[in-house]
């Protein structure tokens, strides 16, 4: 019996994993295409930078944390500057929605 | 014992002094002192090199094309004036220019085929002479420091369309080999957006050669300018210099014999590049309207490593017809290999009455979404006065040369496995030949061996 009210246990708590997991899953692949409105970069030494994107479908504004090297250069040499439209994927961590995909919608 | 870590630190010391200087260009101070005047500033110690740029694919954006069918072998051919639908349009017909106005806002932008060209759009595409070399982007491809703000098109006092660059001290201060930014900044945008032509970023995380800390020149090593390209079906413009892997690794490249068999008839990129990216089909003749109101062809794009290529065998030869340009070859011709390819579709317009496609001014689908009003201005500039246009899809291979993985290579059971990634019918083996190449007879004993080393 003892044995019985263990494994419901285990169930019920492997199972509240599982729900945490996919709700970290969910978290994780927000996506939106936005139009760039505010870049921070502290210096060109910068590890990481915000920019503010223009949600195209809801007209609200969402800060992006961006740590990836690539973009960070990008935005030091203005290569993405205001304006650009930008398609990103972020996911949030402790609260900040940090960049996991950040590219110009635009090309040549 | 302390005169020695002296010496090891005075040694250590010129080390790390000399790998900075190694990095530094050594006419910085030159250009600090007297300032950067443009092409003709590089050419104190660089003589000659501007004219000799002048000559090469980045600038002319054609050459003569002796492998593919159908086109003229003493015509140059590229960006310049190709008609396909990864770029339904090129410099001639989409010529970077201020694009009508968009009804819905009044506003225009100033754009067209040819931004990426290292000029100033006033001596643009192959374009000659002194002004010409006066023109030259230096920077862009060799500057660390290069402010692409400075780089857009704008009108000028004439109201012709010029594209501006960095032709500042710092800029030119950090002049150097090029980085895989100065490559990228163009190569990674073509086909109208990021990773959308050939789809791979070459980054450590995506290619072994940059997890080395390899730049795009060192395979792509340039000599007086004329930078080597592979054979890519759909990169026809050459400057008569060619890279392969075989330059570094050898043609048996491998510790094991197994492997080393292989290569006579199936190239590197077949296993080594398993996975491609970027799109995969796009409709010129339909746009769609973006956020701004301007408009862009519909595109379905693939995310780096997105597709698996579709494998083929390839000559060298190009096969050029309006509905497929890629490659030639078979089994039974002993030039041929193997090889993976990155398939795109594109729909455009053909001309009914001659069979061809045609190609477009983008600048009117971009303010308004009327495509045929594109291909309009593009038979205009072409001087094409009757013909049909009719929709229909063309089906180009692209090469798969970059994404190179060792790790993540292909092994035996990827191909000589029941449900293996080679179509072997396809490729012109018999129902007897694919039995035996996909029975575990072929590989059983290597693969458990390997199995047994792995665990």
């Amino acid at each position: 019996m003892r044995q019985r009210g263990f494994i419901a246990l285990s169930v019920a708590v492997l199972t509240l994993l599982a729900i945490s997991l996919t709700g970290i899953a969910v978290a994780a692949d927000m996506k939106m295409v936005g139009v760039v409105t505010k870049i921070e970069l502290a210096d060109k030494d910068a590890k990481t930078a915000t920019v503010a994107l223009k949600d195209n479908k809801t007209g609200q504004s969402v800060v992006i944390v961006i740590n990836d090297e690539l973009t960070l250069d990008k935005l030091k040499d203005h290569r993405i500057v205001e304006g650009d439209e930008i398609r990103c994927k972020y996911e949030v961590v402790e609260g900040k929605n940090v960049s996991t995909y950040f590219r110009k919608t635009a090309g040549c | 014992m302390k005169s020695n870590k002296v010496m090891t630190a005075l040694l250590l010391g010129m080390l790390v002094a000399s790998a900075a200087s190694a990095k530094e260009h050594p006419g910085k101070e030159f250009i600090e002192q007297n300032g950067y005047k443009g092409p003709v500033t590089c050419e104190e110690c660089h003589p000659g090199k501007t004219r000799e740029f002048l000559s090469t694919v980045h600038w002319k954006h054609a050459s003569r094309v002796t492998n593919v069918e159908g086109i003229d072998p003493q015509k140059e051919y590229g960006m310049k004036n190709r008609i396909y639908t990864m770029c339904n349009g090129n410099d001639i017909v989409n010529n970077l220019k201020e694009i009508p106005v968009n009804p819905q806002t009044g506003k225009t932008k100033i754009t067209g085929c040819n931004t990426c060209h290292p000029g100033n759009h006033l001596s643009d595409v192959g374009s000659a002479g002194s002004e010409a070399e006066s023109a030259v982007d230096c920077l862009v491809c060799h500057s660390s420091s290069y402010d692409f703000t400075k780089r857009k098109p704008f009108k000028d006092a004439q109201g012709r369309v010029v594209m501006g660059q960095d032709r500042s001290v710092k800029a030119a201060a950090s002049a150097g080999k090029p980085a895989v930014k100065n490559c990228m900044v163009c190569h990674e945008s073509a086909g109208g957006g990021v990773l959308v032509k050939r789809g791979f970023s070459y980054t450590k995380e995506n290619d072994v050669h940059a997890a080395k800390g390899m730049v795009c020149v060192d395979c792509h090593k340039a000599a007086n300018h004329k930078i080597p390209t592979g054979f890519d079906p759909n990169n026809w413009a050459n400057d008569g210099v060619r890279v392969a892997c075989s330059d570094c690794h050898g043609e048996k490249p491998h510790k094991e014999q197994a492997y080393n068999s292989h290569t006579a008839r199936i190239a590197c990129q077949t296993c080594h590049i398993p996975r491609n990216g970027g799109a995969i089909a796009k409709d010129f003749t339909k746009w769609e309207q973006l956020a701004d109101k301007f408009y862009e062809p519909a595109t379905i794009q693939g995310d780096v490593r997105a597709t698996i290529p579709v494998y083929a065998w390839y000559n060298l030869q190009v096969k050029n017809s309006p509905e497929f340009i890629g490659p030639k070859g078979s089994r039974k011709d002993k030039k041929s290999k193997i090889y993976p390819f990155k398939v795109f579709q594109g729909k455009a317009f053909f001309d009914k009455k001659i069979r061809q496609l045609m190609s477009m001014d983008f600048a009117p689908p971009m303010a308004t979404g009327d495509a045929l009003a594109g291909v309009a201005s593009a038979a205009k500039t072409l001087g094409i006065k009757n013909y049909e246009p009719t929709p229909g899809w063309q089906t180009l291979y692209f090469g798969s040369n970059h994404l190179v993985t060792k790790s993540g290579a292909l092994t035996c059971t990827s191909c000589h496995g029941i449900s293996g990634l080679l179509n072997f019918k396809a490729l012109g083996y018999s129902d007897k030949e694919i039995s035996r190449l996909t029975s575990p007879e072929i590989y059983f004993k290597k693969v458990l061996e390997k199995q047994k080393e792995d665990w």
